[in-house]
């Protein structure tokens, strides 16, 4: 899932993402592949429980590294960091209340990826433009 | 039906279909339509309210939309399931959301509604609908189509 196009060039946040990446690639793996649906609960418990709290950490660490280098954005960066935790959250909760049926699974698959994907390769891309464009003033 | 209503949609397809999927698209030819919306085999429809109010749909062949799920995935999907369709309702949702920000600078006040997804066996699904502009949207793998029903909410006069 990781393409070399996400990479932002600031090395905590790209490992950061990757992580989550290759969560998403092993979560996928699981839905999608053979064997019945009991038997990937456990895995599918697991993921829900890792995005919920994975994110929260990447995103704390985002935010200070933000701070620290004074980004203008910060507080609508903020904003959507709280929009993806809540959407998270909201289908981790479905999860629970369906009993992890398979159907919920997939909708949240398809939209994590989705939204993972954008965050990474749209809003976090202006972070990586900002710290470059300062070291170009920088150089002068 | 005003081709200034196409624009931010289009503007916020290439944005959006560049950074998510690494595809480049190109606007094709525009035709205006009456009674019918033109689809496909993988729908995904936008509701719109506010200024402007109707439908935005992209209509994509199901060869087009596995392509753009396996381009994100990174795996081989062979299958339009919840999956699938849940992924590219969101990249239709993405889109859209984009597209009423650029059309909030340029002080027109909308807001979306979430996507409904029509998958057709064929590809001569329509609605009804009384106007509308069927953007046709050039792409390495296939073409689809971009159909825009919106109007402006009429105003009262003082």
């Amino acid at each position: 899932m990781w393409k070399e196009s996400y990479r932002i060039g600031i090395e905590l946040i790209d490992t950061q993402h990757q992580e989550l990446f290759q969560r998403i690639t092993d979560f996928l793996k699981v839905i999608k592949g053979q064997g019945k649906w009991e038997q990937k609960i456990d895995r599918v418990k697991e993921t829900s429980s890792f995005m919920q709290s994975y994110v929260v950490k990447h995103f704390s660490d985002e935010e200070v590294y933000q701070k620290k280098i004074n980004y203008p954005n910060c507080e609508g960066h903020h904003q959507l960091h709280e929009e993806f935790k809540a959407e998270v959250s909201k289908y981790a909760e479905k999860l629970v209340e369906s009993g992890y049926n398979e159907d919920v699974a997939q909708e949240f698959a398809g939209k994590l990826m989705t939204w993972l994907i954008y965050h990474v390769a749209k809003e976090d891309q202006e972070i990586g433009k900002y710290v470059r464009l300062g070291e170009k003033t920088d150089e002068r | 039906m005003k081709d200034e209503f196409a624009n931010p949609f289009l503007q916020a397809t290439k944005d959006v279909f560049r950074q998510m999927l690494g595809l480049e698209i190109e606007r094709g030819e525009t035709v205006l339509i009456e009674n019918i919306i033109v689809g496909n085999e993988v729908n995904v429809m936008i509701g719109v309210v506010g200024e402007l109010t109707g439908t935005v749909t992209y209509s994509f062949s199901k060869f087009t939309a596995l392509e753009m799920v396996k381009s994100m995935a990174g795996m081989d999907i062979n299958e339009l399931d919840i999956f699938a369709t849940s992924a590219l309702g969101e990249v239709g949702n993405i889109v859209s959301g984009n597209a009423v920000r650029y059309l909030e600078n340029a002080n027109c006040h909308c807001d979306i509604v979430p996507p409904q997804i029509i998958l057709s066996e064929n590809k001569s699904i329509s609605f009804t609908n009384p106007k509308s502009l069927l953007i046709t949207v050039k792409t390495k793998i296939e073409d689809f189509t971009i159909n825009i029903a919106l109007k402006e909410k009429a105003t009262i006069p003082a």
